[in-house]
């Protein structure tokens, strides 16, 4: 083994690996999409979400937002919540389940690179996201006449900065559920506690409270970003620097904890 | 380049555990050798610093020549070598096929599916969902997926554990199919009959050391030493009357241990055929693998009574 064929080898594995990141999203899409609970757990419940809490209560209007309609709010709560659910709840619930049943000690052993692996992950999250954002805004535009985001740009980067950040915090806590047992009423009991606390169903009165406690949470946070692409109330700019940055920094925190915690073995008994 | 694997005192240790304890052999290519041992012995531990999924603390390996502790040759090994687990490891919800292409797209020479799906006997299977399959399937699913990047080194930690007997057997015939395809297979077991009916070499492990090594047939002594013959006592005959002097009498069985079995034989049967008396239930028995593999690991078994009690 001369060190020049490795030289050669590492050289050509750089298109195969873009290749393989291609191959890999594809089955990670099928992976998501068979395994119907994520997405029913995604794409279903916001879509059941909103257009039930937009038929019974979408036309009050809260005065605490400056008189919009509850509909308006629920649209931009719900692909914030289709992020969430995607990137943290679902993720840390396959990730251990994979990690458990010996999948991710299977891939790690293969030539399939960690790079690809996690690339193919963040990106088939977006596809979920995305599709699932796209949904959304038509049933919000065409069912309740909620209007398309004043800027798709503000839009497009809070859903990248939210998958980001809530898939990190996804792998975090994989990391610290200890088994498959847990893994769905852990992350689903702290995803919903946090959903409450941030207003989700019920909007938060700016200053109550609970709005300050979840000021430090990233839901919130995720929620005003979505909500501030869509730019009500009038004159305001689309773009919430502060909350992508609380977003963003929770999202380095839950690196961080990954990087430390994270196993690609099942735990022995 | 004839030797696939070389360890040379392998040390690895968990805090004040040693689970490997200056361990040493070689695995020529096309060879099956066996990892054998009580739960707990470091064969798995073995089986992952070779497959550089876990570090070691000392000593030198090479696997397919190179050092699977150095990161620049991970990729080139993981590209030659196969893996098959001691979980099974498969994704629930998708079908044989798509499993083992998805697999087959991360290798640079992978087999052509179709060929591991007939290989491997789920031919009537390809498009069935892993969660309907047996549980002897999916473990062949399992070496399937092992096998799909055409390695020229297959682990097999523990592969027929939980499997039932028939399950077992078709198991065997693929590992054998596939050592005489010139695939090098390092196995672990802690089932004599298996190591018994496929390695050609076999390392006994205990306390993270080896007891034992040598081919299968010849482990510890066992093709030269003692051999039992036993028979029941013919009816109307003392065991005085023998031709040849008895070692034990239980009930009516006689029990003849001789390292000249050959002309012991001859006497006993000459006699029999003389006097035209049956030798009914007559058996000649050489210390089995097991006896060797109870006698070596004995030390293990009477501590971990000790510590249970």
């Amino acid at each position: 083994m001369s060190s020049a064929t490795n030289d050669v080898t590492t050289r050509k594995y750089w298109l195969h690996d873009l290749r393989l990141v291609v191959h890999q999203v594809k089955y990670e899409q099928l992976f998501f999409w068979l395994n119907r609970v994520g997405a029913i757990f995604t794409v279903g419940f916001s879509v059941v979400f909103l257009v039930l809490l937009g038929a019974s209560a979408g036309n009050q209007r809260v005065a605490s937002l400056g008189g919009i309609r509850l509909v308006q709010y629920y649209v931009p709560g719900f692909i914030a919540y289709g992020v969430m659910a995607a990137g943290f709840t679902t993720l840390a619930i396959t990730l251990v389940v994979r990690r458990e049943t010996g999948l991710l000690k299977r891939l790690r052993l293969s030539p399939l690179p960690a790079w690809v692996l996690i690339a193919s992950i963040f990106i088939s999250t977006t596809i979920v996201a995305l599709v699932q954002t796209l949904v959304l805004l038509v049933i919000g535009r065409y069912g309740y006449h909620v209007n398309f985001p004043s800027s798709w740009f503000a839009l497009l980067i809070a859903l990248l900065v939210g998958i980001v950040s809530f898939s990190a915090m996804g792998v975090a806590i994989s990391a610290v559920v200890p088994n498959q047992e847990s893994a769905g009423p852990v992350t689903s009991i702290v995803f919903f506690v946090l959903l409450f606390l941030a207003g989700l169903w019920f909007p938060l009165p700016p200053g109550s409270g609970l709005a300050k406690f979840s000021n430090y949470l990233p839901v919130r946070h995720l929620m005003i970003a979505m909500d501030r692409s869509f730019q009500i109330p009038k004159g305001v700019s689309p773009w919430a620097w502060h909350d992508l940055l609380v977003v963003g920094l929770w999202g380095v925190g839950a690196t961080l904890i990954s990087l430390r915690r994270f196993r690609w073995s099942p735990r022995r008994t | 380049m004839t030797l696939a694997l070389r360890v040379d005192k392998l040390r690895k240790s968990y805090g004040n555990l040693k689970a490997i304890d200056d361990i040493s052999f070689d695995v020529e290519r096309g060879e099956i050798f066996a990892l054998l041992g009580p739960n707990g012995a470091g064969k798995t531990t073995c089986i992952e610093i070779l497959e550089g999924f876990l570090r070691r603390d000392g000593g030198a390996i090479e696997v397919l020549g190179v050092d699977p502790g150095e990161r620049q040759h991970l990729r080139w090994l993981r590209d030659r070598i196969g893996v098959v687990l001691q979980e099974l490891a498969v994704e629930s919800f998708f079908t044989v096929r798509q499993v083992l292409e998805r697999n087959a797209g991360f290798y640079p020479n992978p087999r052509p599916i179709d060929e591991v799906i007939e290989l491997v006997g789920l031919s009537e299977k390809g498009d069935a969902k892993v969660k309907r399959l047996s549980g002897g399937q999916q473990r062949r699913l399992d070496i399937g997926l092992g096998i799909v990047g055409n390695p020229e080194l297959l682990f097999l930690d523990e592969p027929t554990t939980g499997l039932d007997p028939a399950a077992r057997r078709t198991t065997w015939d693929l590992i054998r199919l596939l050592s005489s395809e010139g695939t090098t297979v390092l196995m672990s077991s802690h089932y004599m009959d298996e190591v018994e009916a496929l390695a050609h070499r076999v390392a006994v492990l205990s306390h993270g050391e080896i007891a034992a090594l040598g081919p299968t047939t010849s482990l510890g002594g066992r093709n030269e030493g003692e051999v039992t013959i036993r028979f029941l006592l013919p009816t109307g005959v003392a065991v005085t009357d023998l031709p040849i002097t008895s070692s034990r009498v239980d009930g009516d069985v006689v029990e003849v241990k001789t390292r000249d079995e050959v002309s012991t034989l001859h006497t006993l049967t000459g006699w029999a055929i003389d006097l035209d008396v049956a030798l009914a239930g007559l058996t000649v028995a050489r210390e089995t693998l097991e006896d060797i593999y109870l006698s070596l690991t004995r030390h293990d078994r009477e501590e971990s009574e000790t510590r249970s009690r």
